[in-house]
């Protein structure tokens, strides 16, 4: 006869078993990719292994979507999901993707830097695995809201120490999987530096001209509505944000610090000849100071407990109760994006590059995103 | 490095589910069992 502690042990390990497979669906199901779907400008889909063939079949590599104007010009890559727990770079380069059309010169949008990022979150976070969108048909869009580094899953164990590989600099351990730590990269490094790699392949094979990293910080971090710029790039950045300020955008200007390495912005600008920046939007859904994280936070941008932190000038940022939405921060990076490739025709003629259909700051915060998304195609179609 | 880490994580696993087995206190086995969990995911790669 079975012992009764035996009994109990094997219905504690059957709850335990029918946990796990519940917890594993969840997992799994964050692992499928976005649907993005291409507009009429998009004139190729590539890979990042196409530039780095390190990266064919490994969780890191990512679609390259390339937008070809008529006209020879200017090049410009632009980075979202470099960080997949900041979503207004992922979302502004997806509506670069739908949106954008190019008469001269060839815009370069990698939408998922990070893709493996994208298939997990941050442990004790209590982040969503998603946010969606209402379109004007009455559809919904829905996007991950992934980790700010590469899945451990893909990548594992992290050191003690992260040593950024062509500098020495110590970092702390799980920094290793961190995207924008690993600039310029390593053909035989870990995951995160081969993607890093790739990328620096990419700048380098296409002749980049101007490299865009599309990033978010929380509001109580001193480079919030912010451009960062490599030495070189300071003057195209300069323009930039004078630009911006005669629309009413507020936007700080940052030089890259020298000695802060493994950035897109320090080492892109010292290892290639592309011209490197990076801008940062406020996203209150992964501040230290957030109340309840849900996906209401990450799209309203709405907060009690930042509200208070304004009311007690902790903030580097305005804070109503209005609060930041992801439109109005998407809307940013989009016209970031559009007033750099103003300037860089104001640098060189030869150097331009002619946008449109670039979804406007005023109409994106009035209308939202999901008025320049495009329905999802059918499944099966 | 990473199939060592499997196999120390494998090896805990097998370790947990024993002491689940032959623990008496049922309070105990239910401790052993959430402790199973995210180490079965891991050795599965899939957490």
């Amino acid at each position: 006869m079975i012992e009764r502690h035996h009994a109990s042990a094997a219905a504690v390990c059957a709850v335990a078993l029918a946990a796990a497979a519940v917890a594993a669906a969840s997992f799994s199901a964050h692992r499928a990719p976005d649907v993005l779907v291409p507009g009429a400008g998009v004139t190729e889909v590539r890979m990042l292994s196409d530039w780095f063939p390190g990266l064919d079949g490994t969780p890191g590599d990512t679609e390259v979507y390339v937008l070809r104007g008529a006209e020879p010009g200017g090049s410009m890559l632009v980075l979202g999901g470099t960080h997949p727990n900041e979503p207004a770079g992922y979302v502004a380069a997806a509506l670069l993707v739908e949106d954008a059309r190019v008469a001269r010169g060839a815009l370069y949008v990698v939408p998922r830097a990070n893709a493996s990022g994208f298939t997990h979150n941050d442990p004790q976070e209590g982040a969503p695995t998603g946010f969606s969108f209402p379109l004007p048909d009455g559809s919904t869009r829905t996007f991950t809201y992934g980790s700010r580094a590469t899945n451990p899953v893909h990548q594992w164990p992290d050191p003690e120490v992260y040593i950024h590989a062509s500098s020495g600099q110590s970092l702390s351990g799980n920094e290793t999987r961190n995207l924008n730590r690993a600039y310029p990269g390593r053909e035989d490094g870990t995951l995160t530096e081969r993607v890093a790699y790739g990328i620096t392949r990419l700048i380098v094979g296409e002749g980049i001209d101007v490299t865009v990293d599309l990033h978010e910080a929380s509001p109580e971090y001193p480079v919030v509505d912010a451009m960062v710029a490599h030495e070189r790039a300071m003057p195209l950045a300069s323009n930039t944000v004078l630009g911006l300020e005669l629309q009413g955008i507020g936007m700080s200007l940052e030089p890259s610090p020298k000695n802060l390495r493994g950035l897109s912005h320090r080492e892109l600008g010292d290892a290639t000849d592309t011209l490197a920046v990076l801008f940062e939007s406020c996203n209150p859904s992964q501040g230290r100071l957030r109340g309840r994280t849900d996906e209401a936070l990450v799209v309203e941008g709405k907060d009690p407990y930042y509200l208070r932190a304004a009311a007690l000038g902790r903030l580097y940022v305005p804070f109503d109760e209005g609060g930041v939405p992801l439109a109005e921060r998407v809307g940013r990076h989009l016209a970031s994006i559009a007033e750099l490739a103003f300037s860089m025709g104001m640098e060189s003629e030869d150097e331009g590059l002619e946008l449109s259909g670039v979804p406007g700051y005023d109409e994106i915060s009035e209308l939202g995103v999901g008025a320049f998304l495009s329905p999802a195609p059918e499944a099966g179609s | 490095m990473t199939v060592v880490y499997i196999a120390i994580a494998a090896a805990l696993l097998a370790l947990t589910v024993w002491n689940l087995w032959t623990e008496r206190d049922w309070r105990k086995q239910c401790t052993a069992a959430m402790v199973a969990v995210p180490l079965l995911l891991r050795v599965l790669m899939i957490k």
